[in-house]
């Protein structure tokens, strides 16, 4: 299960952050998240490690906590995507393929002519579709 | 790392036994332990204390039949590794000296008696056997006999007897290195050998009790380290790992599930230790880090039952520190890890998987669950009594507990129940401060990270450092932590983690009675870009921490609360000492709020100017904007504007207070304002617009904006100016409404918080009254006059310049290597106004002269007074040239701090040259010496002219004027240049000049000398032209104050030559048409040789010509040869002679009169002439028809 979602701008600063847990513990994915744009900055600063990923959008999973797997995306124009999920087996694929429908969302959010870049996203539109893409990624990792 | 015992952290060494010839063992031990592997000694003094080493032996275990065993009472024993490592040796060797072998029989039976003991107590086990003879004297060789006596006696193979020599050090280190080298062999042995026992154990009782097989593998593994087998060691170690999980799923039935559990995560971390080591030491990180996740996969979930949860956690924490520390030592030697590939497609490892940084967060992460299940655990023990704690002591099997009871002497271990355990383990982990050890994992892992330079990461351990801090009571290690946290997501916009941790900061300050700290994190966390919409639920609020929730709400109760307590409604209720703290007047606050201060948020103060520049005196507007994103409306008392002139400062007040006005009539002498209102709302400019007025010219500037609330609490706001204004931190991300701070949007795009107050403008008129160009050598008088023309000029200061207008000096720097007066041009001096004293001029009022500046000080001048000066400027090069003159004075007279006032005048004037002076040589009319250097002339000769010997030139000197100005020449001369070299010919000029000659622009002034050279030397030295000159300025009186100005020309020198032959061509001035004439050629040779000539004289047009018309004639040494033809001119006007060619065949050269000097008029008739006197000295001829 998909547990947050979150848009991290140029300068690391969180542009959408959405957690999907019942239980309360939005602060500590939070931190979660804002730990992982570490890793993201060494993936991007020393691309000879990832080797074959270079030039990918998808950044692989960046670093497992006890109980969590963070996955990043980097956009063509360097914003960041986190996925946090409680899966602990979960493919590569799946993952890619929310990336990409998500990445589709947020173009379509700051294609509006009324978000300024750089703000943080408050399309109440792009959070619902987020919220179906992160429902419908359960089912399509069984099916 | 460190509790686990040493036996287990260090590889296994192998261990033999000397017995015997105590005297060598030292040397022995040290040998082998300076092996490569080592080997450990265990040293007998004696031979026959050999039982002390070696007890008896146990019937062995072997002899029980598989079925017949009892069940292992734990998995593996306590002390069996310790035992081999330090009790079991591999060889015993005993050391026999060589006296006992060839002594007497006596000793020699003695010797046979103590072998056969030591053979009985090695039988039974493996332990290898070797017999050393010492032979301390070389000399003394042991018989062949005695030595198999010896072998036989000992039972060992001729390989294992040894003979040892210490007679000299080359043999004694011989036979040290034989030694090791057997030790070594035989210890090998004896490992494989009791390995290969163990081995076919296992093969034999694979359906026996697991317990058991793991036993066996462990020791397997075990012997294989001894022998430095490590894949082997490797391999049973895993194999028992893998026993062992399968003896997990059978626990919960057992008995005492929770000790058996406690045993197998024992033994399981023992065996994983040792694997995580041996993949380290063989350098592979990764399968180590993979065995490592593996482990802590299997083993996560298996907690046990609820009320022993805390051993589980304690135990996964210890897991993860040890393997940080494994790796933290591996890594120091693997130096960079990041050539590593990130793991295998389906199970990547990420980067933070190989830095002991992460393992020591996760044990701290541990640590803190196994605390607070400890705590409640605790809690659940309440009121028992652990009446036995102490009795309870590690049993003889890893991992198991048993309590010690003593009966008699001896003690008897008892087994515990599992409930028994529970007390024993809850009483001891309250022995434990976790929260120092959390904190010590914390740091580590935080600095590790720090070091790797990863931010967030150590961030995120500081936080969690500092909560520690922070529940532990030492609110300033916290404080610290926090506070370099907060900056980081400061900067990076994460308000919700911000919030929290302000929120540990704010309740630390409020326990601690900081009231300012206080009030500064309240306003913070208030003005914080958290609104209802923005999507972030609502936490619990153990979670939150002491900030609450991070809501639109809370936010609005902590601005009721910090107004409150600046109003001083409130107090700040401290837990610490009990009493409120308030802020009054004996506790004022005041809160200073710059450019980077993360209170910009509360209160944002711009300041912008209308215009850029007034002048003194006049008045502009200056508008305020102050913006705040506190949640809630507020008033501001009064606000006061400082500048950095401090007399504009000004006090705004609400008009709706007048009270509050009266009461803080403080600061007197300022200037009051009012505003219709000082209320602030969210998001929402307050803008208010005053006139300010500057009499002091410089920089008017804003400095800041004291806002005052409340009585005693001031926020002092620095100003900023809208143009260069940052965005709100934190705010800039947020979707709002982004106003401008003045309404007019070119203000708030360009305003300025400064302004430039001009100066006064000048009433005093300067003038530079020169004109025209100035002409080089004189010295040029430019006329500087100041009048005042309402301002009195007090304490001025002329200051001049002289600037090239070409930019670069006004001395070229070649010559200013030369010669230090070699500007181009050069001020000469300053005259003060006519009739002052010169030299009083000099000691009071000239400052300052140098070649291209000057400083003169101008007399105090009343309104209306002029005062004027001269400036001598002379030049020495034609240059154009920029002067600027610049008055500075002082209006006023009272006192040096008046300002200065500045009128700035420039002119460009052109130097030029006056004269140009050139001169010509010339022969005498009709004469041509024949110069041979001229004939054979190369083509860039003709640098230096010459002249023929002992012949009279004409010297012809010519000045012009080249000036725009008439110009009176005084004199013309021509004078050596130098004393010393005589001038070697004799110049007849005509006489000097009586009256000063004018010269009008483009004028020229001739005079004529002759030249005659004197003296038989090859140069004509001819000197100087030297012309005195000076400006015609009209009247007579004021030419004569000019000085002559002397224009030197240097004349070239002449070269003097020898003609060989003179030509000279003679008839008569002039000619009457048909009146017949003589004409003359005189051909002189001045050699001593006879010159043969060939002369030709070609027909002209209007004479008839009697003569030879071409000849050859000889000219004697030093004689003159005539020609002579006779002419009938036969037209009148000017007339070309023939042509006369001579050619001079010694020379080969031809000569040939120039058409000038061949012609001739001829009148029409006899011509009458009349000589008039003429009234000055000039003869003119005139011809008279």
């Amino acid at each position: 299960m998909i547990v947050c979602v979150a848009v991290v701008g140029h300068q690391n600063n969180p542009l959408y952050i959405q957690s999907f847990t019942d239980a309360d513990d939005a602060l500590k994915l939070h931190h979660i998240v804002h730990c992982s744009l570490d890793v993201v900055d060494e993936r991007v600063n020393n691309p000879k490690k990832s080797g074959p990923t270079l030039n990918e959008t998808f950044l692989g999973l960046l670093y497992p906590t006890e109980n969590y797997k963070v996955y990043g995306y980097l956009t063509n124009t360097k914003v960041k995507f986190i996925l946090v999920t409680t899966d602990l087996d979960v493919k590569d694929a799946d993952v890619r393929n929310f990336f990409r429908r998500f990445h589709a969302g947020y173009v379509d959010a700051i294609s509006n002519p009324f978000h300024e870049p750089g703000k943080k996203i408050t399309s109440k539109t792009f959070a619902e579709k987020v919220s179906t893409i992160v429902k419908s990624f359960g089912f399509s990792s069984t099916g | 790392m460190e509790e686990y015992p040493e036996e287990m952290r260090s590889p296994p060494v192998s261990l033999v036994s000397v017995v015997g010839c105590s005297e060598l063992h030292s040397f022995i031990s040290t040998h082998l332990h300076s092996l490569d592997p080592p080997i450990n000694t265990l040293a007998l003094p004696d031979l026959s204390k050999v039982s002390l080493l070696l007890p008896p032996p146990k019937p062995n275990p072997a002899d029980f039949s598989a079925a017949a065993a009892p069940p292992p009472a734990g998995i593996l024993k306590r002390d069996w590794l310790l035992k081999h490592r330090t009790k079991v040796p591999a060889v015993v060797a005993a050391l026999i000296s060589s006296d006992r072998v060839s002594g007497d029989p006596a000793q020699w039976l003695e010797l046979c008696s103590e072998i056969d003991n030591l053979k009985g107590l090695i039988r039974g086990r493996s332990i290898k056997l070797v017999v050393v003879v010492v032979n301390s004297h070389s000399t003394e060789e042991i018989s062949e006999d005695q030595m198999v006596a010896v072998r036989k006696r000992a039972e060992v193979d001729a390989k294992y007897l040894l003979t040892f020599y210490t007679g000299e050090d080359s043999q004694l280190k011989q036979s040290l290195h034989r030694l090791g080298t057997v030790f070594a062999e035989l210890a090998g042995m004896y490992y494989r050998d009791e390995g290969r026992r163990i081995k076919l154990r296992i093969e034999r009782k694979s359906s026996g009790p697991t317990d058991l097989n793991i036993r066996y593998s462990f020791k397997v593994a075990v012997y294989a380290e001894f022998r430095r087998d490590w894949v082997e060691a490797l391999r049973f170690y895993e194999d028992a790992y893998h026993m062992l999980r399968e003896v997990i799923p059978g626990v919960s039935t057992r008995l005492s599930a929770i000790q058996r559990l406690v045993e197998i995560k024992t033994v399981a971390e023992q065996l994983h230790f040792k694997i995580s080591t041996l993949l380290l030491h063989g350098g592979k990180i990764m399968e180590a880090v993979i065995w490592f996740r593996q482990h802590n996969a299997s083993y996560r979930k298996l907690k046990g039952s609820p009320e022993a949860i805390f051993l589980h956690w304690e135990w996964m924490s210890r897991q993860f520190l040890v393997f940080a520390e494994l790796l933290e030592t591996s890594s120091a030697a693997i130096q960079s890890i990041s050539h590593l590939t990130a793991g295998t497609a389906d199970r990547p490892l990420t980067e933070w998987e190989f830095q002991p940084a992460h393992y020591y967060q996760l044990a701290a992460h541990y640590l803190k669950e196994k605390r607070s299940s400890l705590d409640f655990a605790v809690s659940m023990s309440e009121g028992d009594i652990d009446y036995s704690a102490e009795s309870v002591a590690p049993s003889s099997h890893m991992g198991q507990f048993a309590r010690l009871i003593e009966q008699g002497d001896a003690f008897v271990m008892q087994p515990l129940t599992d409930e028994e355990y529970m007390r024993y383990a809850i009483s001891e982990g309250k022995r434990f401060q976790d929260s120092f050890e959390i904190i010590a994992l914390l740091k580590k892992s935080c600095e590790s990270y720090t070091n790797l330079k990863v931010r967030r990461m150590a961030s995120f351990c500081g936080f969690q450092m500092a909560r520690e801090y922070y529940a532990a009571g030492d609110f300033n290690n916290a404080k610290l932590l926090f506070d370099d946290i907060a900056s980081l997501y400061r900067q990076e916009g994460w308000v919700t983690l911000l919030w929290e941790v302000l929120g540990y900061l704010r309740e630390g300050s409020r326990k601690h009675s900081k009231v300012k700290e206080f009030i500064e994190y309240s306003f913070e966390m208030a003005a914080l870009p958290i609104s209802a919409d923005t999507g972030i639920q609502s936490f619990r609020f153990e979670e939150s921490g002491p900030a609450g929730p991070a809501t639109l709400q809370q936010r609005e109760t902590i601005h009721k609360e910090v107004f409150g307590l600046v109003s001083e409604k409130l107090g700040l209720a401290s837990t610490e000492n009990g009493d409120d703290v308030k802020v009054s007047s004996t506790n004022p606050l005041h809160l200073e709020i710059d450019l980077v201060s993360p209170l910009r948020l509360v209160l944002l103060a711009s300041v912008a100017f209308h215009e850029q520049i007034i002048k003194p005196g006049s008045s502009t507007l200056v508008t305020l904007s102050l913006l705040s994103q506190l949640p809630l409306n507020f008033e501001i008392d009064q606000l006061e504007v400082q500048f950095n002139q401090s007399h504009c400062n000004f006090v705004i007040m609400d008009a709706q207070k007048p009270l509050v006005a009266s009461s803080t009539d403080g600061q007197s002498g300022h200037r009051r304002e009012t505003a219709p209102s000082l209320r602030l709302s969210t998001n929402k400019w307050l803008r208010l617009t005053y006139d300010i007025k500057s009499d002091q010219s410089g920089k008017l500037e804003c400095i800041s904006i004291i806002a005052k609330m409340g009585p005693h609490f001031t926020i002092c706001c620095r100003a900023e100016s809208p143009a260069s204004m940052d965005d709100l931190p934190l705010w800039k991300f947020e979707d709002r409404v982004v106003t401008y701070p003045t309404k007019d949007p070119a203000l708030a795009f360009f305003g300025q918080r400064a302004i430039q107050v001009e100066e006064p403008d000048p009433e005093v008129d300067l003038t530079l009254g020169a004109s025209g160009p100035a002409l080089i050598g004189e010295s040029f008088i430019v006329p500087v006059t100041v009048t005042s023309k309402g301002h009195e000029v007090n304490s001025g200061e002329l200051k001049i310049n002289l600037v090239d207008v070409r930019g670069g000096g006004l001395f070229s720097p070649r010559d200013a290597e030369l010669s230090a007066d070699s500007h181009h041009v050069e001020l000469l001096g300053i005259s003060g106004s006519e009739g002052e004293d010169e030299s009083q001029l000099d000691t009071d009022e000239i400052k300052k002269i140098q070649k291209s500046f000057g400083l003169v000080s101008v007399p105090n001048l009343k309104s209306g007074d002029s005062w004027s000066c001269k400036l001598e400027i002379k030049w020495y090069r034609p240059k154009p040239v920029m002067l600027y003159v610049s008055l500075g004075y002082s209006p006023d007279n009272n006192g040096s701090n008046t300002q200065k006032v500045n009128v700035h005048k420039s002119l460009q004037i052109e130097g030029k040259n006056a004269i140009s002076i050139s001169h010509r040589l010339m022969l005498p009319f009709r004469r041509y010496p024949l110069l041979l250097s001229r004939t054979k002339s190369v083509p860039d000769s003709d640098q230096s002219v010459s002249m023929p010997l002992n012949e009279t030139s004409v010297l012809i000197v010519s000045a012009t004027n080249c000036s725009e100005v008439p110009l009176q020449l005084l004199s013309l001369s021509i004078e050596r240049d130098n004393d010393d070299t005589e001038r070697s010919c004799s110049l007849h000029g005509g006489e000097d000049l009586l009256n000063p000659a004018l010269l009008v622009p483009g004028e020229k002034f001739k005079k004529v000398y002759t030249v005659t050279s004197e003296m038989n030397s090859s140069k004509l030295i001819l000197g100087n032209v030297c012309l005195r000159w000076r400006r015609n300025s009209g009247t007579r009186e004021q030419a004569g104050s000019a000085a002559p100005v002397m224009t030197n020309h240097k004349l070239p020198d002449v070269n003097l030559e020898s003609s060989p032959l003179v030509v000279s061509l003679e008839c008569p001035p002039y000619a009457i048409l048909g009146d017949p004439f003589t004409y003359f050629v005189k051909i002189q040779n001045q050699t001593e040789l006879l010159q043969e000539a060939k002369i030709f004289l070609a027909d002209a047009q209007s004479f008839v010509i009697s003569g030879s018309h071409s000849d050859t004639v000889y000219i004697l040494p030093k004689s003159e040869h005539i020609i002579s033809y006779k002419l009938v001119p036969l037209s009148s006007g000017e007339q070309q002679l023939p042509r006369f060619t001579l050619t001079a065949v010694r020379y080969s050269t031809g000569f040939q009169p120039s058409i000038a000097a061949s012609t001739i008029f001829v009148f029409p008739s006899q011509p009458h002439f009349k000589m008039v006197a003429v009234g000055d000295d000039r003869k003119e001829s005139v011809v008279a028809e």
